[in-house]
């Protein structure tokens, strides 16, 4: 019962009606049903070469034009949503995983040895730019899908290792705590069953924003080379490829550019959305 | 304040020297024969055992570490397999490209992004601040590379007013050096104002919201004068930060950029040193663009700590 006047709850707005969230459903659901899609059906098969139907402008028949070698900008599209996502997915989980393990080991003893041997790497880590250590890694290993995970992968630790580490140490001040700790379970085990679940609705926020960053440095690898080697299309590789033939057919740079800028930007707001939803005191809009 | 600034500075050169350490053991020791790698496959084994001498690979590892530290130290870092010239005058040579644009990238960045926070600030909640905020959001979607092709179909191939790519050097004029790097100094500048925008809208909002402001406005003061002299003072502390926590993200772009517009720079040299094999042009690269971003952050944090007293004791 409330009185009028008085401090009645405000009621909560629904955080999957925010516009954040539904944009960035949207523009993921896109790319994510584009790539899912493209393992059953593409308009063409995206490594056919036609020379005949080469550097074809958008129509009926090529949705997107085709590009030098007679291939359908379309279904490469597609397939590029495909591997996209496969290094995000890759990266952010070797980051989120490792990450994670790391960031609630170094919550068990603030200020330990082992709390400051993980946050001084985590640091050291950071300084690190990415497309460096990518092309590092490259460097002995070859370019490569497998290695830009790695390297992409290695940019990702520190974030989550933070982050985890940040909550762990609030949720290791609680009462629960001591009484798990009086029923006799040990560090490890208090870190999975309690610590873990009160840490793991930043992490998945957290990873969706990464998500966006990471498909933003699989691009820029790809761009360089040192990403998804040929014959795999990749939004990245497309772009270096078009820009020998931007003069005469612009639009060979603009769809595989705006396909990296509609992914990294649906992940964007699907991540503002969903922190919204967990921590209302960061909203962004205030 | 002296026991803050002397921990800073052992943390400094500890840092520095992780890096050197991971660097070397990346190029050096973990590809087994550096020689190898940097002659192919079919070298022959002349050639090889040359370069082995020449690399110095007949001493232990620990020993070309120490070689290799002493030699950053004293402006020796080698000489380049590729291009046979020492490798200190390739980066001074190319620093001339990368330095500029990294400081037109950060000038630009500064003046699109911080007045952009500002006056979605200071229209918080209005048609302004909402389009400031999409600015934001689009700025960090489009990839800055993406951004480049943009501006060279736009403004090069379209319109004719800038050169598509490449860099005539500074001997030919200051204005047609610059022109050349007006379009890549854009793309670099475009994450990176997105991001000072966000920042500086948001510690704009809460330094408004603060007792001294609050404070400042009973006092009587004009608004223009309560926001410039009180509140953007202490909102733009956090601005500083992060500009310098982007430097390393900058150096990144810039590697991407130069490749984009054919610019002859540090970040076109670390790429070409990688696919011709030059392992002693990569390590010195890398470990100049990490020692880069480590003394920045380092200037970053010391400032941070002459500025806030609270910061020094923390750490």
């Amino acid at each position: 019962m409330t009185r009028a006047g008085a401090s009645a709850p405000v009621p909560a707005k629904r955080w999957w009606t925010g516009p954040s969230f539904l944009i960035g459903f949207a523009l993921t659901g896109v790319i994510v049903a584009g790539a899912l899609l493209s393992y059953v059906w593409t308009p063409y098969p995206p490594t056919q070469m036609m020379i005949l139907n080469r550097l074809k402008p958008p129509s009926a028949t090529n949705w997107f034009g085709t590009d030098q070698f007679g291939r359908d900008v379309f279904s490469m599209i597609m397939v590029g949503a495909r591997n996209s996502l496969a290094v995000g997915l890759g990266a952010v989980g070797f980051g989120l995983v490792l990450g994670t393990t790391l960031g609630l080991l170094a919550a068990i003893r603030r200020d330990g040895f082992l709390d400051n041997l993980i946050m001084r790497t985590a640091d050291f880590t950071h300084a690190f730019p990415a497309v460096l250590t990518a092309i590092m890694i490259t460097a002995i290993a070859g370019p490569g899908m497998l290695n830009a995970i790695v390297a992409i992968g290695i940019l990702n630790l520190p974030y989550f290792a933070r982050l985890a580490r940040g909550v762990a140490i609030q949720v290791w001040t609680r009462d629960y705590i001591q009484a798990a700790r009086a029923a006799g379970l040990d560090n490890v085990q208090i870190s999975v069953r309690h610590v873990l679940p009160n840490v793991a609705g930043v992490i998945v926020v957290q990873a969706t924003i990464q998500f966006a960053l990471a498909i933003l440095a699989e691009a820029g690898l790809s761009y360089l080379g040192l990403g998804t080697q040929p014959p795999n299309p990749s939004w990245g590789r497309m772009l270096n490829e078009a820009q020998t033939f931007m003069a005469v057919q612009p639009w060979l740079a603009i769809f595989p550019g705006a396909a990296i800028a509609i992914a990294v930007l649906g992940f964007n707001l699907l991540g503002d959305g969903l922190r919204d939803a967990i921590d209302p005191r960061l909203r962004r809009s205030r | 304040m002296l026991s803050f600034l002397a921990r800073r500075c052992v943390a400094l050169v500890a840092t520095l020297l992780g890096a050197a350490l991971v660097i070397f053991v990346a190029l050096e020791v973990l590809p087994g024969d550096p020689a190898a790698v940097t002659l192919g496959l079919n070298a022959a084994p002349e050639a090889l055992a040359a370069l082995r001498l020449e690399m110095g690979l007949d001493k232990p590892a620990p020993v070309r570490f120490l070689a290799w530290i002493s030699g950053i130290l004293t402006g020796d870092l080698g000489l380049s397999y590729t291009y046979r010239v020492p490798v200190a005058q390739l980066i001074g040579e190319r620093m001339a490209v990368t330095l500029p644009l990294a400081l037109a990238a950060i000038i630009l960045a500064t003046s699109i992004g911080v007045p952009l926070g500002l006056l979605a600030a200071a229209n918080h909640n209005r048609p302004t601040d909402a389009a400031v905020m999409i600015f934001a959001q689009l700025g960090l979607a489009v990839p800055n590379f993406w951004f480049g092709l943009l501006l060279v179909l736009l403004f090069a191939i379209g319109l004719g007013w800038f050169p598509a790519g490449g860099f005539p050097g500074w001997q030919a004029g200051p204005a047609a050096a610059v022109k050349a790097l007006l379009l890549p100094a854009f793309a670099l500048a475009l994450p990176q104002a997105a991001i000072l925008a966000r920042v500086t809208r948001s510690s704009m909002l809460d330094t408004l919201q603060e007792d001294f402001v609050r404070t400042a406005r009973a006092k009587g003061l004009a608004e223009p004068v309560t926001v410039v002299r009180h509140a953007l003072r202490n909102a733009l502390i956090p601005v500083v930060t992060i500009m310098g926590l982007q430097f390393s993200v900058l150096i990144a772009g810039a590697i991407i950029i130069e490749n984009v517009f054919a610019l002859p720079g540090l970040g076109r040299l670390v790429f070409q040193s990688i696919t011709q094999h030059d392992l002693i042009v990569v390590k010195d690269l890398v470990m100049l663009f990490a020692g880069l971003a480590i003394l920045v952050n380092f200037a970053v944090e010391l400032v941070y700590g002459l500025i806030d007293p609270r910061l020094r004791e923390a750490s």
